[in-house]
C-alpha cells in the first residue's frame, strides 16, 4: 500500500514560477518581440508648456526615405481619452504640458523615425503658464481647458458627524501643513506597445496594460474601433506599479500609425521620454487640523488638499477616495471633514502609483498624531493604540472591519524595535553631530479589492487535462508581483498537485475570462479566490467521478501529489491521469474543465462616499530607526521593523518580496526620489540625477505577519501589494522628529533639505 | 552617430597622432562620457571617430625616475587594483573607490576622466594634491610631439581644456610622496553609490610634530573647474593643527570656491559641505 500524507504549500516558501525563465532570458518582454514587416514609432513631444498650435509641417519628414507614416491631430478622430475625457492623444490646438504629443512617426528603424522627427516644423504661439495650483485656482488665472474655466475638473467632499462638535470637546488641536512631490515609478521595462491590425481589420494589441478587459472599452472609442475587434495580448510586463493602470496617449498614436501604414508598429520609450512623459505620484497639499482630549482621544480631523492635476487627467486625480479612507477611518475619528480640490496647472500629470494617494494622506495623519501624542504628553505608541481601530467596527465612512490586526501590528513593531525603551533615551539628548531616532507610523489599506465599478470580480477557467496537467485561465495579470504563483498554488491545494503541474495563462484577452484588472492590492485576494473556487470545482467532479469508482463517499476520498487517496488513511487508489481519461475514454463523454467569476462581498460607496468599499482591510506598522547627521543632512536608515495584517501568509518568499519591495521604494519616496518640475520642465529625466535608493541604503528589514485569517480572503489572505510602501515616509520623519526635535513638512528628506530645515529650527522648532 | 563618416582604431601613438592632424576628429577611450553625452544631445561626433583603446603607448602603470606614470588609457578598475598605486597613492585608489558601479569602472580612463574636464571628476581632486602633471602629444608635421604642463593648469572651463583639438593625452606623471605625506579625499554625493560628487574635497600635507606642511587642498563641483584651494592652503602651511587653525581653514574654503546651483544641490548647500567637510578631514588627520 502507498500512502500519500497530506501536504501544503500555503505559506510556504515558494518560488515564483517566472523567476528562471527572467533570469535565464527567457522570458519574452514586449521589447523581445518582432513582427514581419514590423516598423517603429516615434513621437514628437513639445517643448513648450503652454502655447496654441499655430502650424505643423510634416513635408520633410513625409518626403524622407524610409518613412512610412507621419500623423498629426488631423489625421485621427481626435477622441480625448482619460477619466475627465481631456486629453486627445495627439495635440492640434493647444499643448497644456511639457509631455504633450504634436505628431508622430512609424518608420523602417527608429534612427530614421527620429530623423523624421527632427524634420518636423512647429509654430507656437505661447500662452502664459501656471505651475502653482494656489495661481491657477485666482481669478484671472490662465485657463487650461476651456471646459473648466475655473481649473478645477474635480472635488470631492467626505464628512461624518460635526467638526465644530469634536472642536469643543478638544483639549489640544493642532494644524500643520504638509507639501509632497512628485515620483515616478522608474519600472525597469520602460512603456512601449506593439500594435498590428489583420486583414479583416482586427487590431492586436501586445500591451503592458494592467486593464486588458477595461482597455478595450476605453480605447475603443479613441481608435474607433469596436471592442471585439481588439485583441490584447500581454507579453511578461516589465514591472507596472500602477503606471499600466490608464491609458497614455502613445497607446492610440501606435494604433493610428499601424493603421495609417498598413504594418505593425512597434514603440518603446527611451528611458528619457519614460522620466517625461509617463504619469507620475501626484503631488500634493494637504493641511491636517485635529484635537484629542487629554485621555488622548480623538475628538476630530479636518484634512483640505490641492492636488496638481497637471495639464490632463488621469488616475491621479481620483486619488482622494483612498485618501479619505485614511483620513476617516485609520483611528477612531468621532468628527470628520475632508475636502479636496484637483486643480489644472501647465505640469506634467500624475497617473496611479502603488499606494494611491495613500503615502501621502499617511504621512500627513501620521506625523499628525506624533505630533499630538507629544502635545498631549502621551507615549506616541500608547497614542495610537488609544485611537486605533478594532475588529468588528465598522467606521463612520462604512467600511467593517471583519478583521483587524491593528493593535498586534502596533505592540508587535514596537516590541520587536525597542521602541517603547529607544524613544524616550533618544528624545533626552545626545551627544555629538550624529543622532539616533525611531519613529511608529501605521496604515489602513483596502484589503480585498475596491468595488469602484459594479463588478470587482474576476473569472477563471480551468481544465485539468488526461495527464494531471492543469491550465489556469485567469483574467488577472501578473506585473511581477507574483500573482501567477500564488495562484498556482491556490489550484494546487486543491487538487494535490505539485506546482509544476499547475500552468497559469494570464495574457490574452481571447482565452482569458474577464476580470476588472491589476489593482487596489486585490489580485491574490480575488484572483486567488476566483482561481480557488474554480479548483474547488473540479475537486468535486473528481471525487464525485472516484468516489462511483471506489464506492467511497467524496468525503472519505481526497487528491494527494497527483493521486486520489483514501481520505483517512491516504492510501493511493488511482493516479489522477488514469480517473480522468476514465471520462472521455469511456461512455461518460465528459472532460474536466471549470469557471468561476468570484465577486467579493463588496459595494460601491455611495454619493457621500460612504459604504463597505473591500471585502477586507489591511493594517500595518512600521517602526524606523535612523541616523542622522546634522552637519551635512544625511539621513541613513538602519533599521525597518514592519508587522502587516496579512490574513495570512500564502507564499512567504513571495510576501517577504513585496514587503521588502514596498518598504524600499517608501524609503525612496521619503529620502531619494524627486522628479524636479520647474516652470513644467523635467529637470531630471536620468538615472543620474533621479535619485533610486541603491543596494547600501537598503536598511535591516525585519517583518512579522499578523495572521488574522480573513474569512472572506482565500485561505484567510488580504491584499499586501501597496501597503508596504505606504507608512515608512512618516515613520521616518517621525523619527527625526525623534533624533533632533525638528518636525519636517515636506519630502523627499534629501541632505540638503534635511540640513536646511536643521538650520532654520534651530534645533527648537516643531 | 549619423555624423561619424570614418572610424580608426590606430595601433600605435604615432598612427594616432597623425590621424588627429587631420583634424574634425573626436576620441573615444572608455566611453562612459562621450556615450551619453552624444545620445542627449549635448555633443555632437566629429567626422572622425578615433578609439584609442589600442595604442599601446597610452596603457599601463609604470615607475619611472622617483615618479609614477599613469598611462591614459589607465582605467578606474586598474586604478583599483594596482598594488604600486595603492602603496604609494592610496588617497587615488580610494577615490578610485567610489567612483561609479563596477561596470563604469571597467570602462571609464583617467585620460577621459581628465579630458572629460568635468568639476566633478573624481580622479582629478587627488592627483591635484599629488601634484601631478598631464602629457600630450601631437603631430608637429614630422613626427610626434610632447609637451607637459601642471594638471591644474590644464582646465580653463566646464568641459575645456588647454589640449588642442589634435591633442592626445598620453599620460599623467606625479612624483612618488615621500615621508610623512597624508592625503585624504572625502566624496559627497546624496547617496553611497554610484552618484556623481554634489562636491568633493581634498586635503594633502606632510605631517612633522602636529603641523602641515607643503599644504595642497582642491575642490570638486564646487567651481568651473576642479579648484585648487590656495587660501585654505594658506591658512594651514606650518600652523599647529589645532581647533583654531581647522576652524580658519574651514572658513578659508570659502574663498576658495564659487559654487553654483543646480540640481544636485544649491550653492549654499555646497559651501555648506565644504566647510564640515573640510573640518572633519582635517579633525581626522589632526588625531591620526
Ligand atoms: C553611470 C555613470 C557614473 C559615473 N560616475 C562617475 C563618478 O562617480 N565620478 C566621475 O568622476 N565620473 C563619473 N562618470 C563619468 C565618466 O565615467 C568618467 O568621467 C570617466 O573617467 C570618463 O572616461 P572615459 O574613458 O569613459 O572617457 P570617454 O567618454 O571615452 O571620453 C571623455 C572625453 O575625453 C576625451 N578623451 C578621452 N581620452 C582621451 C585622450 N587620451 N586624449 C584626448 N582626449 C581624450 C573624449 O574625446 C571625450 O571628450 C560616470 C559616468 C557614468 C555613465
Amino acid at each position: 500500500m502507498t500512502v500519500i500524507a497530506k501536504e501544503t504549500l500555503i505559506g510556504k516558501r515558494v518560488p515564483k514560477l517566472d523567476a528562471p525563465p527572467k533570469v535565464s532570458g527567457e522570458a519574452r518582454y514586449l521589447q523581445d518581440i518582432e513582427l514581419p514587416g514590423m516598423l517603429f514609432g516615434k513621437i514628437l513631444r513639445t517643448d513648450r508648456v503652454h502655447a496654441r498650435i499655430l502650424n505643423i509641417d510634416v513635408s520633410a519628414a513625409k518626403a524622407l526615405p524610409g518613412v512610412h507614416a507621419v500623423i498629426t491631430a488631423a489625421d485621427t478622430p481626435n477622441v480625448p481619452l482619460g477619466i475627465g475625457r481631456d486629453n486627445p492623444p495627439l495635440k492640434g490646438d493647444k499643448v497644456r504640458c511639457i509631455r504633450d504629443e504634436i505628431a508622430a512617426v512609424a518608420a523602417e528603424t527608429e534612427e530614421i523615425a527620429e530623423e523624421a522627427l527632427r524634420l518636423i516644423k512647429i509654430e507656437y504661439e505661447d500662452l502664459p503658464a501656471v505651475f502653482d495650483p494656489a495661481e491657477s485656482l485666482k481669478e484671472g488665472a490662465p485657463v487650461i481647458h476651456d471646459k473648466h474655466p475655473d481649473n478645477i475638473p474635480f472635488t470631492f467632499e467626505y464628512s461624518h458627524g460635526d467638526i465644530s462638535e469634536g472642536e469643543k470637546e478638544s483639549d489640544v488641536i493642532l494644524e500643520e501643513k504638509v507639501k509632497l512631490h512628485y515620483v515616478t515609478h522608474c519600472c525597469m521595462g520602460v512603456s512601449g506597445i506593439i500594435a498590428n491590425f489583420d486583414s479583416e481589420g482586427n487590431l492586436v494589441v501586445y500591451s503592458q496594460t494592467q486593464i486588458p478587459f477595461m482597455y478595450k472599452k476605453d480605447i475603443s472609442p479613441v481608435i474607433g474601433v469596436p471592442p471585439e475587434k481588439i485583441h490584447v495580448i500581454q507579453p511578461v510586463i516589465g514591472g507596472a506599479f500602477g503606471s499600466k493602470l490608464d491609458i497614455y496617449p502613445f497607446e492610440p498614436i501606435c494604433i493610428f500609425l499601424a493603421r495609417v501604414s498598413r504594418r505593425p508598429v512597434k514603440m518603446v520609450f527611451t528611458r528619457e521620454e519614460e522620466l517625461v512623459a509617463s504619469p507620475t505620484r501626484q503631488p500634493v497639499e494637504l493641511t491636517i487640523r485635529g484635537g484629542a482630549k487629554k485621555d488622548g482621544t480623538l475628538t476630530f480631523r479636518e484634512v483640505h488638499t490641492v492636488h496638481d492635476n497637471g495639464g490632463y487627467t488621469s488616475w491621479g486625480a481620483t486619488t482622494p477616495f483612498v485618501i479619505m479612507q485614511t483620513v476617516s477611518s485609520l483611528y477612531r475619528v468621532p468628527h470628520c471633514l475632508y475636502k479636496t480640490t484637483v486643480v489644472y496647472t501647465n505640469n506634467p500629470y500624475s497617473g496611479s502609483f502603488r499606494g494611491y494617494g495613500n503615502l501621502q494622506a499617511t504621512y500627513a495623519v501620521e506625523t499628525h498624531m506624533d505630533k499630538l501624542a507629544e502635545a498631549l504628553g502621551i507615549d506616541p505608541l500608547e497614542f495610537r493604540l488609544r485611537n486605533a481601530q478594532e475588529e468588528g467596527e465598522t467606521t463612520p465612512q462604512g467600511m467593517r472591519f471583519h478583521t483587524c490586526g491593528f493593535r498586534d501590528c502596533l505592540t508587535t513593531a514596537a516590541e520587536k524595535s525597542g521602541f517603547r525603551e529607544k524613544h524616550p533615551a533618544y528624545k533626552s539628548g545626545q551627544e555629538g553631530p550624529v543622532k539616533r531616532g525611531v519613529g511608529i507610523a501605521s496604515l489602513l489599506h483596502v484589503g480585498g479589492g475596491a468595488k469602484i465599478y459594479r463588478t470587482d470580480g474576476c473569472g477563471t477557467m480551468l481544465k485539468v487535462d488526461d495527464f494531471g496537467k492543469v491550465t489556469v485561465m485567469t483574467g488577472s495579470t501578473d506585473i511581477g508581483q507574483g500573482s501567477e504563483t500564488v495562484i498556482a498554488q491556490f489550484v494546487a491545494e486543491e487538487l494535490g498537485l505539485p506546482i509544476g503541474s499547475i500552468s497559469v495563462i494570464n495574457n490574452d484577452s481571447e482565452i482569458t475570462p474577464w476580470d476588472v484588472g491589476v489593482h487596489a492590492s486585490r489580485t491574490t485576494f480575488i484572483a486567488g479566490k476566483s482561481a480557488q473556487l474554480a479548483a474547488r470545482k473540479a475537486r468535486m467532479k473528481l471525487l464525485k467521478v472516484a468516489s462511483e469508482k471506489f464506492d467511497l463517499a467524496p468525503g472519505q476520498l481526497d487528491l494527494r501529489g497527483g493521486q486520489v487517496v483514501r481520505a483517512e488513511d491516504g492510501e493511493a487508489l488511482m493516479d489522477l491521469g488514469k480517473l480522468i481519461r476514465s471520462l472521455h475514454f469511456s461512455t461518460k463523454n465528459d472532460i474536466v474543465m471549470t469557471s468561476e467569476y468570484y465577486e467579493p462581498p463588496s459595494m460601491m460607496q455611495d454619493k457621500e462616499f460612504k459604504g463597505d468599499v473591500s471585502a477586507t482591510y489591511a493594517f500595518g506598522t512600521q517602526v524606523v530607526e535612523l541616523e542622522v547627521d546634522t552637519e551635512t543632512g544625511v539621513v541613513r536608515i538602519l533599521r525597518v521593523t514592519a508587522a502587516h495584517d496579512v490574513g495570512r501568509v500564502i507564499n512567504q518568499m513571495g510576501i517577504e518580496g513585496q514587503v521588502e519591495g514596498g518598504i524600499v521604494m517608501g524609503i525612496g519616496y521619503a529620502t531619494t526620489e524627486n522628479l524636479v518640475v520647474e516652470n513644467g520642465k523635467v529637470m531630471n529625466p536620468s538615472f543620474r540625477d533621479y535619485k533610486l535608493i541603491t543596494a547600501p541604503e537598503v536598511p535591516e528589514i525585519d517583518m512579522t505577519f499578523i495572521e488574522t485569517m480573513d474569512k472572506e480572503g482565500p485561505a484567510g489572505a488580504k491584499g499586501i501589494g501597496e501597503a508596504p510602501a505606504i507608512c515608512i515616509s512618516a515613520a521616518i520623519a517621525n523619527a527625526l522628529y525623534n533624533a533632533t526635535g525638528v518636525r519636517f513638512y515636506e519630502l523627499p528628506l534629501t541632505p540638503e533639505k534635511v540640513l536646511r530645515r536643521l538650520r532654520e529650527a534651530g534645533g527648537n522648532g516643531a | 552617430m549619423h555624423d561619424i563618416k570614418r572610424y580608426l582604431v590606430p595601433d600605435s601613438l604615432d598612427e594616432a597622432v597623425r590621424a588627429a592632424a587631420e583634424g574634425d576628429v573626436t576620441f573615444l577611450a572608455g566611453g562612459t562620457d562621450l556615450m551619453p553625452q552624444t545620445r542627449t544631445g549635448a555633443r555632437s561626433f566629429s567626422s572622425t571617430l578615433i578609439n584609442l583603446k589600442q595604442v599601446p603607448e597610452l596603457r599601463g602603470v609604470s615607475r619611472e625616475n622617483g615618479g609614477i606614470r599613469l598611462g591614459a588609457l589607465t582605467t578606474v578598475t586598474d586604478v583599483l587594483n594596482d598594488v604600486v598605486l595603492r602603496k604609494a597613492a592610496p588617497v587615488l585608489s580610494q577615490a578610485a573607490d567610489h567612483f561609479a558601479s563596477d561596470q563604469v569602472r571597467n570602462s571609464a580612463t583617467i585620460g577621459g576622466n581628465i579630458c572629460n574636464a568635468s568639476p566633478a571628476g573624481d580622479m582629478i581632486i587627488p592627483l591635484l594634491l599629488l601634484g601631478a602633471v598631464v602629457e600630450l602629444a601631437s603631430w608637429n608635421g614630422e613626427a610626434v610631439g610632447t609637451r607637459t604642463m601642471p594638471l591644474e593648469e590644464f582646465f580653463t572651463g566646464p568641459g575645456k581644456t588647454q589640449r588642442e583639438p589634435g591633442e592626445i593625452l598620453t599620460a599623467i606623471r606625479f612624483p612618488v610622496p615621500g615621508e610623512g605625506f597624508t592625503a585624504r579625499f572625502v566624496k559627497f554625493g546624496t547617496r553611497p553609490a554610484l552618484d556623481i560628487s554634489v562636491v568633493s574635497v581634498g586635503i594633502a600635507g606632510v605631517k612633522e610634530n602636529g603641523t602641515l606642511r607643503r599644504v595642497r587642498a582642491a575642490f570638486g563641483a564646487v567651481a568651473p573647474v576642479p579648484v585648487r584651494g590656495r587660501n585654505t592652503e594658506a591658512a594651514l602651511e606650518g600652523k599647529l593643527l589645532t581647533s583654531d587653525t581647522i576652524r580658519q581653514a574651514s572658513e578659508a574654503t570659502q574663498e576658495d570656491i564659487s559654487p553654483i546651483s543646480d540640481v544636485r544641490a544649491s550653492a549654499w548647500y555646497r559651501r555648506e559641505l565644504v566647510r564640515t567637510l573640510t573640518t572633519r578631514i582635517l579633525n581626522d588627520v589632526s588625531t591620526s
